[in-house]
């Protein structure tokens, strides 16, 4: 039986991918940055590893365009932002992960739990 | 962080990573920590626990990118010393401590037997092995071997007392490296100095 902490983390590397593509969908932005909108969304990703494998693959499957561009008065960053590809890649995964949650919610709510003091 | 950098870069290398490739990657990196940094955070803010491993880090990100030189081993696959290449002497020293572990036992156990008469178990076994002249193994009657050997006076006590300390040493040097090949401590930083 998996540790709380454990099938969190499960969970969110089954979908770090579409996490990224999602906070993409909010525009352009390079790798720090996406960490940062997703602790905002409460996904920290310390202990899942980092993102920047992850953005590599999504780059090469070309689900996400990249561009040299200067930050706020910092060095040039990488920004990425959502292909046309991608954007159906994160369409397709939202449908997909409903579809999952639902069922999953289904197979939760019927569960009963009476725990002895 | 510098040496965190470093590291990634020897592993870029070692994977034949072009120079621009890696001195973007360098780059992105370098700035995203600085940015944490001065934001009060820290470079574990960025890269998770990919922070303790940076060789399966650099490795990971490069073969996700699909960068590496195509005859480099699997980029993503383990990295823990145990799975992963390992230093010619590896095998040869952990053959050597598993056998000094082996003759660590063999020393307690002929300690027990010859050197005391304490024990309740060592005893009758002690008065068998040490008695006077020599001893018959195996009982009368039977169709077997009939191994004997002197177990007592100066003519014994000598080889076994420079058996005993052949033993004892073999066995502290191999107790030392299982301590050394098998902690946590060695197989981390077994990952920064490989390659």
């Amino acid at each position: 039986m998996a540790t709380v902490d454990g099938r969190r983390s499960q969970l969110l590397r089954g979908v770090l991918d579409l996490c990224l593509l999602a906070v993409m969908g909010e525009g352009a932005a390079y790798g720090y940055e996406m960490t940062k909108r997703l602790r905002a969304r409460g996904l920290s990703i310390v202990g899942e590893g980092s993102i920047y494998p992850l953005l590599g693959r999504l780059e090469r499957d070309g689900l996400v365009e990249t561009r040299r561009q200067a930050s706020n008065g910092g060095p040039p960053r990488k920004y990425y932002s959502l292909s046309l590809e991608g954007k159906r890649a994160l369409e397709t995964g939202i449908d997909e992960w409903k579809a999952a949650r639902d069922a999953i919610d289904g197979a939760l709510d019927l569960a009963t739990v009476e725990v002895m003091p | 962080m510098i040496e965190f950098i470093e590291e990634c870069r020897r592993e870029w290398k070692r994977l034949g990573v072009p120079d621009p490739i890696a001195n973007e990657m360098a780059a992105d990196l370098t700035a995203d920590i600085e940015e944490a940094q001065a934001e009060g955070g820290s470079a574990e803010d960025v890269l998770g626990d990919s922070l303790f491993d940076p060789r399966r880090f650099a490795a990971a990100w490069a073969g996700a990118r699909g960068v590496t030189a195509p005859s480099t081993p699997d980029p993503v696959g383990p990295s823990s010393p145990t799975e992963r290449e390992r230093p010619r002497w590896y095998r040869p020293a952990a053959a050597l401590a598993l056998a000094a572990t082996v003759c660590f036992v063999a020393l307690a156990a002929a300690a027990l037997v010859v050197g005391r008469h304490g024990s309740a178990v060592a005893a009758p076994v002690s008065r068998v092995l040490q008695g006077p002249g020599s001893t018959r193994l195996f009982g009368p009657g039977r169709a077997s071997l009939p191994l004997r050997f002197s177990m007592s006076g100066p003519s014994f006590a000598a080889p076994v007392a420079i058996l005993m300390v052949g033993l004892l040493a073999v066995a502290i040097i191999g107790l030392c490296l299982a301590v050394l090949f098998w902690s946590p401590w060695f197989r981390r930083d077994s990952n920064r100095r490989l390659g």
